[in-house]
């Protein structure tokens, strides 16, 4: 595949380079861009399919495991990528290296995340088993990510008002330590 | 009916209205094993009714003495004092006991709940991670059965749920 790519202008490889860090952004490849930018340089379309893996691979291994730029660009260097495509592929590498780490952070895997609490308070003030209640109760809905990639659990709760202040500050200490960190 | 307490020495019938009373508050009741040499079956069940409705009535109404009292016409006066005693000694529990029940009705309840901090360290996206995760588990009581609920937040989530938190406790707080 190095040798695919050292058939394409170092201008064109870091327009390339753009559209892939795009996809891996999550933000889409402009297929159609993709097929004009390799058109000069003949590739067909397995040339294509090949060069956008390869580069989505370099860019993203190289995001997991933290490279920098000019490790990153000795190391092509080795594999016979030419110096100019190297430099091209290095520069979009390092402008959106963080955004890239931010993205794969993002993207790690999460059990059960915390989409949306809603509340409300309820003043209970009689029942069939107590006359005179006079307490405060509070419902909350909590959604969570179900295991399966799109679903949401949601629970519904009723917390005395006891048990709420003991969760809200035990909540805060738990913060408190996690903003320590 | 109680005049049936009439039957026990004063101490040991105060030990038995304790022990309605937890059995009120769902604790252990008292056994009838110990007791089946006063009473028959039908005795037992019949007493062992009309005192937790006594001390039911009693804390649902915030009776006063007197009311107290006239239910429990028939009954030796030590007795009665004895039983008037336990009723106020543990009418706050009672009433939390009530309470609790109240809160039961139609919605599930937290029961308890723990927390664990952890540090993400490394992932398959990315081998470096270092993100605080807050896992929240939380016990729910519905229709007497306990059900856990899992739950995960980072740093943003978990400032989003004690926020909304806040606000409502403002809300409780003004109440009192």
């Amino acid at each position: 595949e190095i040798s695919t790519l050292a058939k394409l202008s170092s201008v064109k490889m870091k327009l390339l380079c753009a559209q892939v860090l795009k996809d891996l952004l999550g933000e889409g490849i402009d297929y159609d861009k993709v097929a004009k930018l390799t058109a000069d340089a003949k590739f067909e379309s397995g040339d294509v399919k090949a060069s956008v893996a390869v580069l989505g691979f370099i860019l993203s291994s190289a995001a997991k495991h933290d490279v920098d730029s000019e490790s990153l660009s000795s190391e092509l260097q080795q594999l016979g990528l030419p110096k100019e495509h190297t430099t091209a592929l290095c520069k979009s590498y390092e402008d959106k290296h963080s955004a890239l780490q931010d993205k794969l952070k993002e993207t790690s895997l999460r059990l059960g995340r915390l989409e949306a609490v809603s509340w409300r308070v309820d003043y209970t003030l009689s029942s069939s088993e107590l006359r005179e209640v006079n307490e405060p109760v509070i419902q909350l809905k909590l959604q969570a990510q179900g295991a399966e990639s799109g679903s949401t659990e949601t629970t519904v709760v009723s917390v005395s008002a006891d048990k709420f202040r003991v969760l809200l500050t035990e909540l805060k200490q738990a913060q408190a330590m996690m903003n320590a960190l | 009916m109680v005049d049936l307490l009439g039957r026990l020495a004063v101490a040991e019938s105060v030990t038995l209205c304790h022990r309605v009373v937890d059995g009120l508050c769902g604790r252990e009741p008292p056994h009838r094993e110990d007791y089946s040499t006063v009473w028959s079956l039908e005795e037992w069940v019949e007493l062992l009714h009309s005192l937790t409705a006594i001390f039911r009535l009693a804390a649902l109404n915030n009776s006063s003495d007197e009311e107290v009292l006239a239910e429990l016409s028939g009954l030796g006066s030590s007795h009665t004092e004895n039983v008037l005693k336990v009723l106020r000694a543990r009418e706050e529990e009672i009433r939390r006991a009530l309470l609790d029940i109240t809160n039961f009705i139609s919605s599930a309840m937290l029961q308890d709940f723990d927390w664990q901090l952890k540090l993400a360290l490394s992932s398959d996206k990315i081998s470096s991670l270092h993100i605080p995760l807050l896992s929240l588990s939380l016990d729910l009581r519905e229709d007497g059965a306990l059900r856990s609920v899992a739950m995960e937040m980072n740093r943003d989530e978990l400032n989003a749920l004690i926020s909304s938190l806040e606000a409502a406790n403002k809300v409780v707080l003004q109440l009192k």
